[in-house]
């Protein structure tokens, strides 16, 4: 496990999603890098029914294949977030929280595709969908030997704009600039990394994602 | 060799006659006797099978005196074929296995000593010593605290660096470096001089103290470690510097 | 190239359920023993069980439980325990207990829902903000045995003295004089046979400990 960075791939030409993962994966085995396998991370939000308080509580339960004994669940009380990582069995127990938590099923998203490995990287090209419905693709690059995000980030961003060109910023994504969860005087960057980090990475672009979602889009699919 | 193949088939010849002769007394006076005098014939038919025995007995003999003696003299480890209890029989192919081991040890030891000779490896006073004409202390024989100092020295000249010393086996030390936080390594120490370096990843574990054989997961790391031998090599001196050093390269 | 066409995890959980490979239901017995009678107990225990090579096993939980109710409600929806090991570095436990099967009244030993799950530390302050309330906790402090899949533990239960100002310097006091022993098996649908074989291995403690299917609903309302 090391440090991982998402990317959103930007759709500028209106292609659709497999094109797209086929120009990225063509530039990625051009690299050397070799197709092993692929992945997916998936993400159910459910809310609070409206009398249990007055702010609506959001819990969104995340999948990773790269962690597949684990379920990842990050709770927003609005206020704050509180991420909590268990055994697979509290899918079950989700589902008996039905009286105060309801999912709405067609927010549910996720991201699948190829996986690369390349050296100490592994490369992961995603096509993001709603229900269904075409979203975007996200990028994932994950260099392992290394724990620390700061010490580690200028070389994924070189590795990055290698194959994304000026997609890619030069500055570390804000998410590693917030103050970490378990040293609230350090930055992200400057702490161990952690899985559930790349879980809260996935979250938050799954979130603009459906932000982004207008109506129609989802009327025409049902 | 004929000679030694006759023999071989005269006591086959030999055996299965022997064998004849209890199989006839085993099933004792038969049908084929007949009813009159039937111990007789029996008795005929014994001494016949005997008198074979006898004669192939006697053809063993002169082929075995024919034989020359051995040709080569196997020492005491002939007296292990006439071992007798089960569980050490095998030890005469273990004994020959063992001789072609070391036959094979010799062929190479010759092979490396002539490519040493060409690329000198300092690594013992022994071939240089007529140079520093000073008797110097031997690298490999330090009183262990002396060791421990020089470590201490070097931990408290290096914050980023912990050091923790393990003397599993007696005397010498395996020294295990965590650096940063960035990666682990572990030294075996013979004397004050390294003996090998394992460089692994922050996130990997030596899961035992003297685990020193397991490579790196990750292709920086076992990159490293072939740089840190080769390091230990070139840096080799009496005053091991290349622990400073080493840390230098890396970070 | 690998053509693994990956499943969801909800799918493979699916399969598992359908399946019937995760254990959910647990089959219980429960008794008591004096504190001055333990020791025999111990003693007994040791020469029936499977894990006695290094002594039995001690352990020392702290438990808390939750309940979550659904609005205006009395009844508590979902009863949850959460349970952090004091004495070594292990996950912390979220356990999920049902109501108790109304099955015939043959049948040998109490079975209820059960879900046992690992988690990380983060869990109580989860629950808290996900609505659960706290309604009570304690300590348990005992040993733990092993025979086949059943798992036997002897323990005191103490209460929690206040809130402990510091991690680990807790005040407890012991709840009563005596031990409480349980006699669990976590086991898939469908596997009523255990209730038998545990019910032979409670025999098999008589009469040191009567181990009895215990009737909550005849106790009162215990939350």
């Amino acid at each position: 496990m090391g440090v991982t960075i998402l990317q959103p791939f930007p759709n500028l030409e209106n292609k659709t999603g497999p094109s797209i993962i086929d120009f990225l994966s063509k530039r990625v085995i051009a690299l050397g890098a070799q197709q092993v396998g692929h992945f997916l991370v998936d993400c159910e939000t459910y809310t609070s029914v409206p009398q249990m308080s007055v702010q609506p509580k959001v819990v969104h339960v995340l999948h990773n294949s790269e962690h597949p004994a684990s379920v990842f669940s990050i709770l927003e009380t609005g206020t704050k977030q509180i991420a909590l990582v268990a055994d697979l069995l509290f899918d079950l127990l989700i589902l008996k929280m039905t009286p105060a938590y309801t999912s709405k099923k067609q927010t549910k998203i996720e991201s699948k595709g190829p996986r690369f490995e390349l050296g100490d990287f592994v490369i992961k090209l995603g096509i993001v969908s709603m229900s269904q419905t075409f979203k975007g693709v996200m990028v994932e690059v994950e260099y392992r030997p290394c724990l620390i995000p700061s010490m580690c980030w200028d070389l994924i961003r070189e590795f990055m704009q290698g194959f994304m060109g000026s997609h890619v910023t030069n500055i570390i994504p804000p998410y590693f600039t917030t103050p970490s969860m378990m040293a609230p005087n350090q930055n992200k960057q400057n702490d161990i990394y952690q899985p559930i980090d790349t879980v809260q990475q996935y979250l938050e672009h799954f979130s603009n994602y459906r932000k982004l979602s207008n109506p129609p889009i989802m009327g025409m699919r049902n | 060799m004929e000679q030694l193949n006759s023999a071989l088939i005269s006591i086959k010849v030999l055996r299965s006659r022997v064998g004849q002769v209890f199989e006839t007394l085993g099933s004792g006076i038969r049908l084929e006797h007949g009813e009159e005098g039937r111990e007789t014939k029996f008795l005929m038919e014994l001494q016949e099978l005997l008198n074979a025995v006898n004669n192939n007995l006697r053809e063993l003999e002169s082929t075995t005196n024919g034989l020359t003696p051995a040709p080569f003299n196997l020492g005491n480890t002939s007296y292990l074929s006439q071992e007798t209890t089960q569980e050490r029989q095998a030890l005469y192919s273990q004994l020959v296995n063992s001789y072609k081991w070391i036959d094979k040890i010799h062929e190479y030891s010759q092979l490396a000593t002539q490519v040493l000779s060409g690329n000198g490896l300092k690594r013992s006073y022994f071939n240089n010593s007529n140079k520093r004409r000073r008797p110097l202390t031997s690298c490999h024989n330090v009183m262990p605290h002396a060791v421990d100092s020089i470590l201490n020295n070097i931990d408290r000249s290096l914050s980023e660096m912990t050091i923790k010393v393990w003397r599993p086996f007696a005397t010498n030390a395996i020294v295990h470096v965590i650096l940063g936080r960035v990666l682990k390594a572990a030294f075996v120490f013979k004397g004050i001089m390294i003996e090998w370096i394992t460089v692994k990843g922050f996130d990997e574990n030596f899961d035992e103290i003297d685990d020193l054989w397991t490579e790196s997961r990750h292709k920086v790391f076992r990159n490293v470690q072939n740089h840190t031998h080769s390091a230990m090599l070139h840096f080799y001196s009496p005053t091991l510097p290349d622990l400073a050093v080493r840390s230098f390269m890396v970070s | 190239m690998a053509t693994g066409n990956i499943t969801s995890a909800i799918d493979s959980l699916s399969a598992a359920i359908h399946c019937n490979i995760i254990p959910q239901h647990e089959y219980l017995l429960q008794g008591s023993i004096l504190d001055s009678q333990v020791e025999h107990l111990l003693h007994r225990l040791k020469g029936l069980c499977d894990n006695v090579d290094a002594g039995p096993e001690p352990f020392h939980d702290h438990e808390v439980c939750f309940s979550l109710r659904a609005p205006n409600q009395a009844t508590p929806t979902l009863l949850l325990r959460v349970r952090k090991a004091n004495d070594v570095d292990a996950p912390y436990q979220l356990r999920y207990i049902g109501q108790q099967e109304v099955g015939d009244r043959t049948r040998p030993t109490l079975v209820r829902n059960s879900l046992d799950i690992a988690c990380t530390s983060t869990v109580v302050e989860y629950l808290q903000e996900l609505g659960c309330r706290i309604d009570f906790e304690y300590t348990n402090r005992g040993y733990m045995f092993r025979k086949g899949r059943m798992k036997i533990t002897v323990s005191k239960i103490f209460k929690m003295g206040g809130i402990p100002t510091k991690p680990g310097e807790t005040y407890t006091e012991a709840i009563s004089q005596s031990y409480l022993v349980e006699l669990s098996v976590l086991a898939p649908t469908g596997q009523d046979g255990i209730g038998k074989d545990m019910m032979m291995f409670a025999e098999q403690l008589k009469p040191l400990v009567q181990l009895e299917k215990i009737d909550y609903k005849r106790l009162g309302n215990i939350p």
